[in-house]
């Protein structure tokens, strides 16, 4: 039996065609791969923006701790040793100067 | 050619068709299956999937803040790690047992916790918690160990930075996070938000791959309150002094904004953390404020005096004898404190005279106090946004007896809570008006009391009753009668004492010894900026009266709270105030 010879156009498109198919697959992979890893980043930075915003609220929950009446109070008198005015001793700004109660 | 008559090309294109068929069938048979799994079955599929791995755990959303009229967090829900157990298949119940253990010290597990784990276990749950709300540097421990089927998840936990700040109006919350009292029960819809719900993914040997949330958390809504963070803080501070000073069973302060009717602070000693809700014992958490029914006694004169007004049955410098100091009314000696002598209508109600008052009750003659009792809606709860309010105790007119009038008349036989005393003192401050109680607002008020909605009022009583009361009857309390001890320096203060006796229910009779001691006042008088209530159970000593015991408290906490709002005064004080103004060039 004689294998007739195919004619190198044909091979050609052949080839071609592989090429073609193959090109697509590894640009199909290659973007799926793409859009996996920018999906990883952007799951990352939401953790990290969620994680930043955890961390705001607790700064937050922190900073009114800190402020906290009872807090400022104790440190302004046992740690700064401040005292209340006596009522003579304020000053009220920008009022002008009081009429006698009738 | 061959004996079948076909060429080699011939044979080779039937078979390259005869392949592509089979080839095209199966890749159409292929997609038709995925079409009916992934598109028809989809749903029937994935809620097979979903039964099968029976993990289904709901995720409570985060719980909305609560915030002072100022946005101060007064209470938020912060992220925290909770260890739990979730057994897979072919875990032994003894080997999860022993891992439990290797946590015990870390996590500081007591042993009736561990027992009741080791009951779990072994009863086969699958989802177990070994510790709720841990601490993270527990949680970090634990997730070191990497020990089989110990999972730590995050949950989150109630906060209230400012501790036992407002413990009575915040409230507190349960362990999943729902609201127990306060303003947490009230509007624990608001603030809870919608929970999710997520899938503990299992492959065929139960073995946990995944996690999925089925359904995302929406978190609460956040709450403004009209409390004022610093405003409470002075009230709570003063009101404690006072309970401890004078060794009472407990004691409230409520201070609101008349013209709006917005609650400023309430307080209620002794108090709580709400960060360990509940407290032990359990009792510590009724706020006492609208929780607690008590005989007003003196401070009830306000209605006496509004309804002899109204009914026009006295006039100010009408004069009533009580030089006896007591009278007798249906076979019962009601007195004085002290004898008066012959007192004005004024004089009666400054100088807090029973048998003066109960004359003028007669005047007003049994129907018309009881329906001025009833204009100034005591029996009925006052409708302020917070749970478990009481109502009092106001009984009908067919059951009144023959000494309710005098009784009512200086505030017995009649049960009031705190909030509604300040209420019908508000009345009067409002010049007659009823504007309800508010806890809430829907946004936050940066600089003055301003109310972000119009209030609604009902009057009650007519503008002149209440302006003449407040002027001729009210101030004159504080500057020249039973409330003296209230007196601000530079400010006119109206307000009424009250010293009620106790009722020993056992042997009914009211008892010498055993007073609630009260004050109710607004200042300025002329155009109030705070009204208040102060109200102390059984002080203790020689102090006793509401003069002596309430009336110093309001006098404490007006002067800070008019100084915090930056209140001019109004007059020069005895002892002088300096005051210093910009002149125009200098003003910064």
């Amino acid at each position: 039996m004689v294998r007739k010879k195919l004619p190198k156009k044909e091979i050609a498109a052949a080839a071609g065609c592989i090429v073609l198919a193959v090109a697509t697959l590894t640009f199909y992979v290659w973007h799926q791969a793409a859009v996996i890893q920018i999906g990883f980043q952007t799951s990352r930075l939401e953790e990290k923006k969620a994680a930043l915003e955890e961390d705001i609220k607790k700064l937050e929950t922190d900073k009114a701790v800190l402020l906290a009446p009872v807090r400022v109070d104790r440190i302004a008198r046992e740690e700064l040793g401040l005292l209340e005015p006596k009522p003579e001793q304020i000053i009220y700004e920008g009022i002008p100067p009081a009429k006698n109660h009738e | 050619m061959n004996e079948l008559g076909l060429s080699y090309q011939g044979r080779i294109r039937k078979r390259t068709i005869i392949l592509s068929f089979f080839f095209f069938l199966w890749f159409f048979i292929i997609t038709l299956r995925l079409i009916q799994l992934q598109v028809i079955e989809h749903r029937r599929l994935r809620q097979a999937v979903i039964s099968q791995s029976e993990l289904k755990r709901s995720i409570i959303p985060e719980r909305g803040a609560i915030y002072d009229r100022h946005g101060q967090i007064l209470a938020r829900s912060l992220p925290a790690p909770t260890v739990c157990l979730i057994p897979n298949e072919g875990d032994r119940p003894d080997e999860l047992i022993a891992r439990v253990e290797r946590l015990r010290r870390i996590l500081d597990l007591s042993e009736k916790d561990r027992q009741k784990i080791e009951s779990r276990i072994r009863g086969g749950e699958k989802y177990i918690y070994i510790k709720r709300k841990a601490g993270w540097e527990e949680a970090e421990r634990v997730a070191a160990l990497n020990l089989k089927s110990i999972y730590v998840q995050q949950e989150n936990r109630r906060f209230y930075p400012l501790g036992t700040l407002a413990a009575h109006v915040l409230g507190g919350v349960g362990m999943d996070g729902d609201g127990q009292s306060g303003v947490e029960l009230q509007y624990n819809s608001r603030l809870e938000g919608v929970k999710g719900l997520s899938l503990i993914m299992r492959d065929a040997n139960k073995r946990r791959y995944g996690w999925e949330i089925l359904k995302a958390p929406q978190p609460g809504q956040n709450l403004i309150l009209t409390l004022d963070e610093t405003i409470q803080y002075i009230a709570e501070r003063e009101l404690e002094k006072a309970v401890r000073e004078h060794e009472a069973n407990w004691g409230t302060v409520i201070i609101s904004h008349p013209a709006s009717g917005e609650i400023l602070a309430m307080a209620t000693s002794p108090s709580y953390d709400p960060n360990d809700f509940p407290p032990s014992p359990i009792d510590l958490a009724r706020n006492k404020g609208i929780q607690e029914n008590f005989e007003p006694g003196s401070m009830f004169k306000i209605v006496t005096a509004a309804a002899a007004r109204e009914a026009g049955v006295v006039g100010f410098n009408e004069l009533f004898d009580c030089s006896e100091g007591k009278i007798r009314v249906a076979g019962w000696t009601i007195s004085d404190h002290k004898k008066m002598g012959v007192l004005t209508f004024s004089e009666v109600i400054i100088q807090s005279s029973n048998v003066g008052t109960i004359k003028v009750g007669q005047r007003i003659g049994q129907e018309r106090l009881f329906r001025t009792i009833q204009d100034f809606r005591f029996g009925r709860k006052t409708g302020l946004d917070l749970p478990g309010e009481e109502s009092g105790i106001f009984h009908p007119l067919p059951s009144w007896s023959r000494t309710s009038i005098a009784a009512h008349s200086i505030g017995y036989e009649i049960s009031v809570t705190a909030a509604q005393i300040l209420q019908a003192m508000n009345i009067i401050a409002n010049r007659g008006v009823l504007i309800p109680f508010r806890m809430t607002r829907p946004t936050l008020n940066a600089k003055d009391f301003s109310p972000d909605v119009p209030p609604s009022g009902t009057r009650v009583i007519s503008e002149k009753t209440a302006v003449e009361l407040t002027t001729r009857v009210f101030e004159g309390v504080v500057e020249e009668g039973t409330g003296q001890s209230a007196r601000i320096e530079g400010f006119s203060a109206a307000g009424k004492t009250g010293t009620a006796r106790k009722l020993d229910r056992d042997l009914g009779i009211y008892l010498a010894s055993r007073h609630v001691a009260s004050f109710v006042g607004f200042v300025p008088a002329d155009r109030p900026v705070i009204s208040m209530v102060v109200v102390l159970d059984e002080p203790k000593f020689s102090l006793q009266y509401g003069g002596q015991v309430a009336a110093p408290v309001f006098r404490e906490i007006a002067r800070r709270v008019l100084l915090y709002l930056r209140q001019a005064p109004q007059f020069s004080p005895d002892k002088g105030v300096v005051t210093a103004h910009f002149r125009n060039e200098d003003r910064p």
